[in-house]
């Protein structure tokens, strides 16, 4: 007979943001300038001011030199100075080397024949001295770890920085846009901040005026502007025209910043990912909505379920079309749904204005998005097992065609003699029809593996744009395997130049270290798998590009 | 571009470099005054480098880190290049069998890298369309391990449906019949054919023993035949995927016979007949 085990429903604050922060350390924050003046009546009974502070935040030290944050690292906080200075680098940009990214340099032909006599016949080699970079400062746990400018003077002489005191709020456009952060900030001095996550910072600009305005303010500030430049609806505007419309657009977020977290669970579980609607077919349109970050599914009811049209990603525009009929005369509600794929950062652009100063130099839409409901249903299924999957994110994913694949593991072979010995990728993963997307880094569009890194190890090349992880500044933390939703970071236990397995002679316990498919960044002539395949069954592909399902139908 | 027309012009395009070759060889051969009066020096020496270069795609697995070309350029020169030293051969030689122990070895040798190769890029065609038809993909290496969570499995549904229904008839037929089943792949060259003799096993299986179950047992023995067909699709990759592993395990070391004869010969030729 089954049987039935009782546990306490899950909560939104089990596990708090810092979890040794005290009573006494949320009075203390309560009375900071910034929190003080919050009105926490504006709170709901729910999700009191104090629970935020208290779950959604935490406190964090830094010696002089740490690094706060990197140019180019993606991250879901927000960071606000409580004491101790710190500096902002303007100009120059640091040298990536000296903020522990990977230099990456293509070997030379004869360098990378060379790894055939020099290849170890054990996997995961790593010469001692490359286990502990001397950038990397040891925190209280591995994810307190952080990366250290060796030579503070210098940088503040050859940099051109600025100063960051107490009460100063930076990191916030970055955790609720879900894009890079655009600069490099460390201690100068020993400094206390407070790391708010980005539920707190969506609740403090959701119910208190004061932060909303300062968040908004920020962001029409640095991107909205140019943002809305780049789009082509407002294309032909004067300056004073753009100003506004940014006045008058609405900021919105749907779905869950750590989508990766619930869509993993959901996938391991086979059950489909519930979405957020964003607008429903039916509807009227208030106005245009344009993606900032994130995706968003378009689609139309059909029989008991939703089909999916397209993927809109950020730049795109929803609601145009029925706008655009609207102000011809016809009264038109809204012909497909819009829903959000994880997280989604929208611009709600209001229809007046687009009356105002967009549809007077406009030309008509191009082609309404409902047409793509003529094409045979077959037409779509490729997308829309690319969407359920979230594959769409993949920028270069390895996909496999098995009615070529003769599974020979030529590909294997080659990643693994081009990766020191183990191959950095499983040839296996989910299937549809004759199509597999394999356990490889698809070097995602919103790479959910860099938030989190302590060290700011995993990143983006500069050249290319590929997620690599930088070796030597790797803590083995776990983090970005455990936020893939994909499986693609694989933790390996490294060994010395004699086989052995590398151990922390305190813990015991195996040195680490995070790898993946790196797209054969070093190698010249580009990814070995794709160049090993003998029936040409592997690819890499781009789930944005509309070719690669026209290829796969 | 879909891999088919990929593989199409990738063929034309190798196809056309040995013609181009073909056609630069005869001209010169006629062109160039032989001195020694025996155009089997030309054509020995020709299908020599040939059979070098076909080789050369073994090497070409090892040195993947280094930019030498798509594999799949080496493989469709691999392909048509053994189609040109079977050609050359038969020019070289001036007959389908020859004379002496050593030549006809070696014709042996020739027919059967060659037949083997054949085979090869046959089963490469049309196998792994058959395996993505079974709706499951599996890495070959598990197999074993996947076998033996599918007998577990097995085992635990027949040793459940005795618990629940207090008769060990299902079990017992589990002991006498269906064990042997899932012990390991089985009806190898019914999947090598496609006869689906495991499909049919299982069935008249089933069929034999749902008479003298219960409701509940029927339960448990639809698990089991559900079970039994997943084993079976499981047995058609192991099948598909052997076959497409193991024939190298002919072609290679044939071949490998055959360049250590070509050189054999080679250094007889030139210390005796010269």
């Amino acid at each position: 007979m089954a049987s039935v085990a009782f546990m306490a429903r899950p909560q939104r604050w089990d596990a708090p943001f810092g979890p040794a922060m005290t009573d006494a350390d949320v009075a203390r924050l309560m009375t900071l300038p910034e929190i003080a003046a919050i009105k926490a009546d504006n709170f709901p009974a729910h999700t009191p001011l104090a629970d935020i502070v208290k779950n959604d935040t935490r406190l964090v030290r830094y010696e002089p030199g740490d690094i706060v944050v990197r140019e180019g690292d993606y991250g879901n906080s927000a960071f606000l100075v409580i004491s101790g200075k710190l500096r902002v680098v303007l100009a120059p940009d640091l040298p990536r080397a000296t903020i522990g990214r990977q230099e990456s340099r293509r070997k030379g032909f004869f360098e990378a024949l060379a790894q055939v006599w020099t290849n170890r016949v054990m996997p995961e080699v790593r010469g001692a001295v490359r286990q502990t970079s001397q950038q990397v400062r040891a925190g209280d746990d591995l994810a307190g770890s952080r990366v250290v400018l060796q030579d503070v003077p210098a940088v503040l002489s050859r940099h051109k920085t600025a100063e960051l005191g107490a009460s100063a709020l930076f990191g916030e456009l970055a955790a609720l846009g879900r894009v890079p952060r655009t600069a490099t900030i460390f201690a100068e001095e020993p400094a206390e901040l407070l790391e708010i996550r980005w539920q707190g910072l969506r609740e403090l600009r959701k119910y208190d005026m004061g932060w909303r305005r300062l968040i908004d303010e920020r962001y029409r500030e640095n991107t909205l502007k140019v943002a809305l430049r780049e789009s082509s609806l407002f294309q032909g505007l004067s300056e004073t025209e753009l100003q506004e419309v940014a006045d008058a657009v609405l900021f919105e977020t749907y779905g869950g910043f750590d989508w990766n977290v619930s869509f993993k669970r959901m996938r391991e579980q086979g059950s489909v990912a519930q979405e957020p609607v964003i607008a429903r077919e039916g509807e009227y349109p208030d106005g245009v909505l344009m993606v900032r970050a994130g995706f968003a599914r378009v689609a139309v009811k059909i029989g008991n379920g939703q089909r999916t049209l397209t993927y809109l990603g950020a730049g795109d525009l929803y609601g145009i079309d029925e706008l655009w009929a609207a102000r011809n005369g016809s009264e038109v509600s809204l012909q497909t749904s819009l829903s959000a794929l994880g997280y989604v950062d929208v611009l709600r652009v209001p229809a007046p204005v687009l009356e105002r100063f967009v549809f007077p130099k406009m030309q008509a839409p191009p082609r309404p998005l409902i047409e793509m409901a003529a094409r045979p249903l077959s037409a779509d299924a490729p997308m829309e097992w690319a969407v359920e999957q979230r594959f769409i994110n993949g920028t270069k994913a390895m996909l496999i065609d098995l009615s070529l694949c003769v599974r020979c593991d030529d590909c294997v072979r080659a990643c693994a003699s081009t990766h020191g010995g183990n191959p950095r990728f499983i040839r296996h993963g989910r299937t549809f029809d004759h199509w597999m997307v394999t356990n490889a880094c698809m070097h995602c569009a919103d790479p959910v593996c860099m938030i989190g890194c302590p060290t700011g190890a995993i990143h983006r090349s500069i050249g290319s744009g590929t997620v690599v992880i930088n070796d030597e500044t790797c803590i083995g933390c776990g983090t970005c395997a455990g936020s893939c939703p994909y499986h693609n970071i694989r933790m390996v236990e490294t060994r010395d130049g004699d086989g052995k397995l590398l151990r922390d002679p305190d813990s015991q316990r195996p040195i680490v270290k995070a790898t993946k498919c790196d797209l054969c960044e070093t190698s010249p002539g580009g990814p070995a798998c794709v160049r090993a395949c003998p029936h040409d069954a592997l690819r890499r592909v781009d789930f944005r590009s509309e070719s690669t399902f026209r290829s796969v139908r | 571009m879909t891999g088919e027309r990929a593989i199409t012009i990738r063929y034309m395009v190798v196809l056309g470099i040995f013609a181009a070759a073909i056609v630069a060889f005869t001209l010169h051969a006629i062109e160039t005054p032989n001195q020694l009066g025996r155009p089997e020096f030309l054509t020995g020496y020709v299908m020599f480098g040939l059979m070098l270069g076909v080789a050369l795609l073994n090497a070409r697995k090892r040195l993947s880190m280094v930019p030498v070309g798509r594999a799949a350029y080496w493989l469709a020169l691999h392909v048509l290049g053994g189609f040109l030293i079977i050609g050359l051969y038969f020019v070289h030689t001036q007959r389908i069998w020859p004379q002496g122990g050593f030549e006809r070895a070696f014709a042996m040798l020739v027919y059967l890298v060659t037949a083997s190769g054949i085979y090869g890029y046959v089963i490469q065609r049309f196998i792994p369309r058959r395996l993505t038809t079974s709706g499951i993909e599996i890495i070959y290496e598990r197999i074993p391990a996947e076998l033996a969570r599918i007998r577990r499995e097995a085992e635990e549904i027949a040793l459940a449906c005795t618990k629940e229904a207090g008769t060990d008839t299902l079990a017992r037929h589990y002991l006498e019949s269906l064990s042997w089943y899932f012990r390991r792949p089985r009806f190898f060259l019914g999947h090598v054919f496609a006869l689906e003799s495991g499909e049919h096993w299982v069935r008249f299986q089933v069929q034999t023993i749902e008479r003298y179950l219960s409701e509940a047992e029927r339960r448990h023995l639809a698990k089991l035949e559900a079970l039994a067909l997943y084993k079976d699709r499981i047995d058609f990759h192991f099948v598909g995927q052997s076959l497409l592993k193991y024939w190298l395990l002919v072609h290679v070391p044939l071949a490998t016979a055959l360049l250590a004869m070509m050189f054999w010969h080679i250094i007889v030729i030139n210390v005796y007949a010269l």
